[in-house]
C-alpha cells in the first residue's frame, strides 16, 4: 500500500534533492512571500503524502511558537526609524517587521522543509541509499542504532527516576533540592549505558563487523523510472529560479 | 598508544558515540523533569570526548544535533557549536586536563569560552539574535536596555553557558572517574582517568 503512493515510493536521495531544492531555492528568491510560499509547498507534498498531521504538528510545535517570538522580539528591537506604534521603550518598527518576516519565513521554509523530509523517508531507507553512495556500514550502524537508543534510554532514566525516589532521594522542593537529585539520576544512567557498549561491542565484533570486505544487505530500494524524470524535472526548476534571479 | 582520527574510532569508541547521543537526549530530559534551570544537553558529549577523545566527541556532538534535527529543525545550526565542544573537550583530556579537580575547572572555562564562541554568531546570523532558549528573555531585556545585539547575545549566552557547561564538564568528570579501570583502559584517552596510574604517582 505503502509502496504505491506517489511520494513515498521515491528513492531516498530523490526526496533528499526535491527537499534541498526548496531549501536552497529560499536563499535563491529573497523574497520572503516566496519564502512563505514554500511552506505551502511543503504541505501539499505532505499532503500527498499522507503525512499531513504529523508535518503540521511538528512545524506547529517546532517552528511557529519559535518564529512568532523571533518576529515580535524583530519587529521590537530591530533598529530602524520608522515608528509605527509606540508604548513606553517599546517601539514596533517597520524595518523590524520587515526584517522579521524575512527571517522567519527563511526559518519556517528550511526547517518545514527538513521537517517535511523525515516524515516522507524512514531513516532506515536514508541510511540505506548513502550506505549504497558508499557510506562507511560503521556510520550506518551509529545512526540506526541511536535511533532505537534514545527511546530505550529514556524509558531506563524514568526506571532509575523512580528508583531513586523510592530510596529517598528528594525530586520535588527548592531549586538546591532538585539540583542536588541530578548526580544520582545521571550517574546510574551514564555508567549503565557505558557499560552496556562493550557487550554490544564483542556482539559486533562476533558478526564480524569490523571486516574489511563489502556486505550485503537483507534490505533494498530500488529507483525507478520516475525518479530519473523527477531529478532531471528539479534541474530544470533550479535552472528556471536562478534564471528569474538573474533576469530580476 | 597510537592516536589520532585514524586510530580513535576503534570499534568500542563507535559504541559510545549513539550511548552519547542517546545520553544528550535522555539527561536533558531528566533536567526539565526536575525543572531545573538548565539545559545539560551535552553530558553524553562530554564523556564520550573525555574518554575516547577530540574526533570522537566531534562526530557523538554533530550526531546529537542531527537526530534532534529530525523533530526540531531549528537545532540544526548548532551542530556546529555541539561538534566544537566535543572536539575541545576532546583536546583537553589528550592534554590531561581532567587530572585533578582544579585543572577541570579551567578546562569548564575553556569550553565555556568555545561554546560562546561559536553559538553567538550562530545566534545572530540565523536567528538575528533570538533562538527561544531562555537566554533569548535576557537577550531582549539587554536590547530593551539600549545594548548592541553581538553584545547582548555575548552577555547573556556567556552567563548561562557559564552555568550549564561548567555543570556539565564537573558532573562528566565525576562520572568519569566513577567507571571501573578496566572499561576505562580499553579507551586510548582515558590514562588521566585510571585510577591505579593515580595511586602509583602518589605512592
Amino acid at each position: 500500500m505503502e509502496k504505491k503512493n506517489v511520494i513515498l515510493s521515491l528513492y531516498p536521495t530523490t526526496k533528499l534533492l526535491m527537499i534541498l531544492l526548496i531549501a536552497v531555492s529560499v536563499f535563491i528568491i529573497p523574497s520572503y512571500l516566496y519564502a512563505y510560499a514554500m511552506f505551502l509547498v511543503c504541505l501539499v507534498i505532505a499532503a500527498m503524502g499522507n503525512v499531513t498531521k504529523e508535518f503540521a504538528n511538528l512545524t506547529i510545535k517546532g517552528l511557529f511558537s519559535l518564529c512568532i517570538l523571533i518576529f515580535v522580539l524583530q519587529s521590537f528591537f530591530y533598529p530602524g526609524t520608522h515608528v509605527l506604534w509606540e508604548w513606553g521603550f517599546l517601539a514596533i518598527k517597520q524595518e523590524g517587521i520587515h526584517f522579521g518576516l524575512t527571517l522567519t519565513s527563511k526559518v519556517i521554509a528550511v526547517g518545514s522543509s527538513l521537517i517535511l523530509f523525515f516524515r516522507i523517508t524512514p531513516v532506515k531507507d536514508f541510511v540505506y541509499s548513502l550506505e549504497v553512495m558508499g557510506l562507511s556500514p560503521k556510520a550506518t550502524y551509529v545512526v540506526l542504532s541511536t535511533l532505537t537508543i534514545i527511546p530505550e534510554m529514556k524509558k531506563s532514566s524514568q526506571v532509575i527516576m523512580d528508583a531513586q525516589k523510592t530510596r529517598g532521594v528528594e525530586t520535588e522542593g527548592s531549586l538546591m533540592v532538585r539540583l542536588k537529585a541530578l548526580l544520582p539520576m545521571i550517574t546510574p544512567l551514564v555508567l549503565s549505558s557505558v557499560a552496556s557498549t562493550e557487550e554490544r561491542a564483542m556482539a559486533l565484533e562476533a558478526r564480524a563487523f569490523t571486516v574489511n570486505k563489502r556486505k550485503t544487505s537483507i534490505y533494498s530500494i530500488e529507483k525507478t523510472g520516475r525518479d530519473s524524470f523527477i531529478r532531471v524535472l528539479l534541474l530544470v526548476l533550479l535552472i528556471l529560479l536562478i534564471v528569474w534571479r538573474v533576469a530580476l | 598508544m597510537k592516536r589520532g582520527l585514524k586510530h580513535d574510532f576503534s570499534l568500542i569508541a563507535i559504541m559510545l558515540i549513539p550511548i552519547g547521543v542517546g545520553l544528550n537526549v535522555a539527561i536533558a530530559q531528566l533536567v526539565q523533569i526536575l525543572r531545573l534551570p538548565i539545559w545539560l544537553d551535552a553530558i553524553g558529549t562530554i564523556v564520550a570526548a573525555m574518554v575516547a577523545g577530540p574526533w570522537v566527541g566531534l562526530v557523538t556532538g554533530g550526531s546529537t544535533n542531527l537526530v534532534k534535527s529530525i523533530f526540531t529543525p531549528t537545532e540544526l545550526p548548532f551542530a556546529l557549536s555541539s561538534m566544537a565542544i566535543g572536539f575541545t573537550v576532546g583536546m583537553l583530556s589528550k592534554k590531561g586536563m581532567f587530572k585533578n579537580f582544579g585543572k577541570t575547572i579551567v578546562s569548564c572555562l575553556i569550553v565555556t569560552v568555545i561554546a560562546v564562541l561559536i553559538s553567538t554568531p550562530i545566534i545572530v546570523w540565523v536567528y538575528g539574535g533570538i533562538s527561544g532558549s531562555s537566554a533569548s528573555a535576557m537577550t531582549a531585556v539587554l536590547l530593551a536596555s539600549g545594548q548592541r545585539l553581538v553584545q547582548a547575545v555575548i552577555t547573556s549566552m556567556g552567563l548561562l553557558e557559564l552555568i550549564d557547561k561548567s555543570t556539565s564538564v564537573i558532573l562528566a568528570y565525576i562520572i568519569v572517574n566513577k567507571m571501573s579501570d578496566r572499561y576505562l583502559s580499553k579507551h586510548n584517552y582515558t590514562q588521566s582517568f585510571i585510577k591505579s596510574n593515580k595511586k602509583s604517582k602518589v605512592a
